[in-house]
């Protein structure tokens, strides 16, 4: 069986590097992108199975990444990671079937337990 | 008599029913002077002293009034009127003690004395009239003169009177209290040896002494000789002679240390305010790295355990070693552990740096004018604005090859700071889908450099253009502006001897232009 693939987003590079080696060694197959274009073109190619994406970002929003997710990809878990948790609208959240809302910096055990749980109901 | 319109007033002090022997009476001689000449008669030195001293103008006494007479002459001898003594007697000798006692004049009851009488009272009251009206000419001088030191020595500002070769001819004690110097250290020096730049070469003070230019409130410093410095402003005339001559300039100086002090404040307290604005740019800019450095160490500490597990079965046999190695992917765990380190060193070097930019745009002023590159100075403010704007703002930069210029480089970082600032809220506010363009321009212009900050945000009002740096006005949002920032851009464009204007640019959005001199606040 292939391993599960995750996409993350974000538009810091060094948080892309350090999820991807946190996430490889959970049997994750990690993809990253740094821009709105790359991250579109991995959820229209790749078989992404999950979507962690950060929310502010230039030109385009975590909540707009899993918007167009949750269109090309909607069976894919839909994740946001944010250093203001508390200034995203939870309605917003759960009209896009957001699973789970992770703040930043995040507590790397806790966020492998979240995708851990991710990938048992999947 | 002819200056004074006050009737002529005589007091005649005789014995009752007297001078009989003559062939007219004192009084009726005394008439004879002329109409509006008033005489009144009394009998004793007491109700003659009484009247003499309500100004009268003459005294007549009758030497036959023995001792009462003798008093009237005594007692007026120094204040007046003058006495004249009508006598029976003829005698040097008489006429002398009386003379002595005071009397201004003796005439003999003989047979010219109704003419004689008269021409001595006329000579005495022309006398006496004209001495009085050089005493009251005398006393009015001494008023207006102590008037005049009155308000000199008591103004709350420093005033000295220049000779025309610029030495201090007069200062009041308030000038010698800024000064720092006693009166008498003051008399006769040159004012330049306080004032310095003021009262040499084209200071304002020269320029009063060398032409006459007048000037108002221009800042200068006076150079005690403590080694205290105080900031003042000086505003000199000339002083002019009646006929227009120049003999030299009158200057009075404030001490405004208070104001200085309170402009610094005001400086310093919007500068803070900005940095709070900027704060959530930079919460965010910390947050990035604080992240990835977080995640790393959780990671780190995996890595560090698997390591150790590598150490154990090392011990343990080369086998042991090969298989867990090869189960780990030592290669990987190595590569991964490194990367994690030189990741979070460069994270952490992020974060020291951004704390950097912070404390060196908080810090204060140190007041020095040096020579500063403008490029520079607006590169290291658009990286702390930066921080705040990149997700909605693209910002270009065309920079002019610049000379370097004479100014407070924390200041003017102060002036970018709020015109960026400015742009990406006016960007913000025209809320432009796909953000928009901050663009930086820098160029050399006349004797100075041309900077101006272009954004296609908002733009401003028509009916705002004349306020915006009026202070307090704000447009934007309580606790979002203190209304402050580009009323004190102004002032320190204006310090540096600059300009600074706002123009709509077409197409919508906003041009700010300020205008540098290469030798900014020289004139000072």
């Amino acid at each position: 069986m292939n391993p599960p693939t995750l996409l993350v987003v974000d538009d810091e590079a060094r948080i892309l590097s350090a999820l991807q080696r946190s996430l490889r060694r959970e049997g994750w197959r990690v993809l990253t992108a740094g821009t709105p274009d790359e991250a579109l073109r991995l959820l229209r190619e790749e078989p992404i199975d999950a979507v962690l994406s950060d929310h502010k970002m230039p030109r385009i929003s975590g909540l707009e990444v899993l918007d167009a997710a949750a269109r090309l990809r909607p069976a894919a878990a839909r994740l946001l990671i944010s250093g203001w948790p508390d200034e995203i609208p939870p309605e917003r959240l759960a009209a896009l079937g957001v699973v789970a809302l992770i703040p930043k910096p995040w507590d790397d055990a806790d966020l492998k337990r979240i995708l851990r749980e991710v990938l048992a109901k999947a | 008599m002819g200056q004074s319109k006050e009737p002529v007033r005589i007091v005649v002090a005789e014995p009752a029913g007297r001078r009989g022997a003559a062939s007219l009476g004192t009084a009726e001689a005394l008439r004879r002077i002329g109409r509006g000449v008033r005489i009144e008669i009394v009998h004793d030195a007491a109700d003659a002293l009484a009247l003499a001293r309500g100004s009268a103008d003459l005294v007549v006494v009758d030497h036959a009034l023995g001792a009462q007479a003798e008093r009237v002459i005594t007692a007026l001898r120094r204040t007046g009127p003058p006495v004249v003594v009508v006598t029976d007697e003829v005698g040097a000798d008489a006429a002398l003690a009386l003379f002595n006692a005071g009397a201004s004049d003796c005439v003999t009851a003989s047979e010219d004395y109704a003419e004689v009488l008269p021409a001595v009272a006329l000579e005495q009251i022309r006398v006496w009239r004209a001495r009085s009206a050089r005493q009251a000419v005398r006393q009015r001088i001494r008023d207006l003169r102590s008037y005049l030191e009155n308000i000199i020595q008591n103004m709350y500002s420093g005033l000295v009177v220049l000779d025309d070769a610029g030495c201090v001819a007069v200062a009041n004690p308030m000038a010698e209290q800024i000064l720092g110097v006693a009166a008498s250290g003051l008399a006769g020096r040159p004012i330049a040896e306080w004032f310095g730049a003021a009262a040499l070469g084209d200071g304002c003070v020269a320029r009063t002494l060398r032409s006459g230019a007048r000037a108002q409130g221009v800042e200068g410093v006076v150079l005690r000789a403590d080694g205290r410095s105080v900031p003042v402003a000086i505003s000199s005339s000339p002083l002019l002679d009646p006929d227009g001559t120049q003999l030299g300039a009158v200057v009075n100086f404030s001490d405004v240390s208070a104001l200085v002090q309170l402009q610094t404040q005001v400086l310093h307290t919007e500068k803070m305010a900005s940095l709070g604005r900027l704060a959530a740019g930079v919460a965010h800019e910390i947050n990035n790295p604080m992240g990835f450095v977080h995640a790393n160490l959780a990671q780190m500490e995996e890595y560090l355990a698997d390591v150790a597990k590598l150490l154990d079965a090392a011990r343990e046999g080369p086998d042991r070693f090969t298989a867990l190695a090869r189960e780990l992917d030592a290669d990987a765990l190595l590569a991964d552990f490194g990367q994690a380190i030189r990741e979070s060193q460069e994270g952490s070097e992020r974060i020291r740096h951004i704390v950097q930019d912070l404390r060196a745009f908080a810090h204060r002023d140190d007041g020095e004018w040096i020579e500063a590159d403008l490029n520079r100075c607006l590169d290291s403010t658009a990286h702390i604005v930066w921080t705040m704007m990149k997700h909605s703002v693209v910002l270009r930069k065309e920079y002019g090859a610049l000379p370097p210029v004479r100014c407070h480089p924390k200041q003017l970082e102060q002036v970018f700071m709020n015109l960026l600032v400015n742009a990406y809220q006016a960007i913000g506010t025209r809320g432009a889908p796909g953000g928009g363009e901050i663009v930086i321009r820098t160029a050399i212009a006349d004797d100075g450099v041309l900077v101006s900050v272009e954004d296609d945000g908002v733009g401003i009002a028509p009916e705002h253009a004349d306020r915006i740096f009026e202070p307090f006005f704000t447009t934007k949002e309580v606790g979002e502006g203190t209304g402050l920032g580009l009323s004190t851009s102004f002032e320190i464009v204006r310090r540096h001897g600059g300009t600074i204007r706002a123009a709509s640019r077409a197409g919508g959005g906003t041009v700010f232009e300020v205008f540098l001199p290469k030798q900014g606040g020289a004139q000072t």
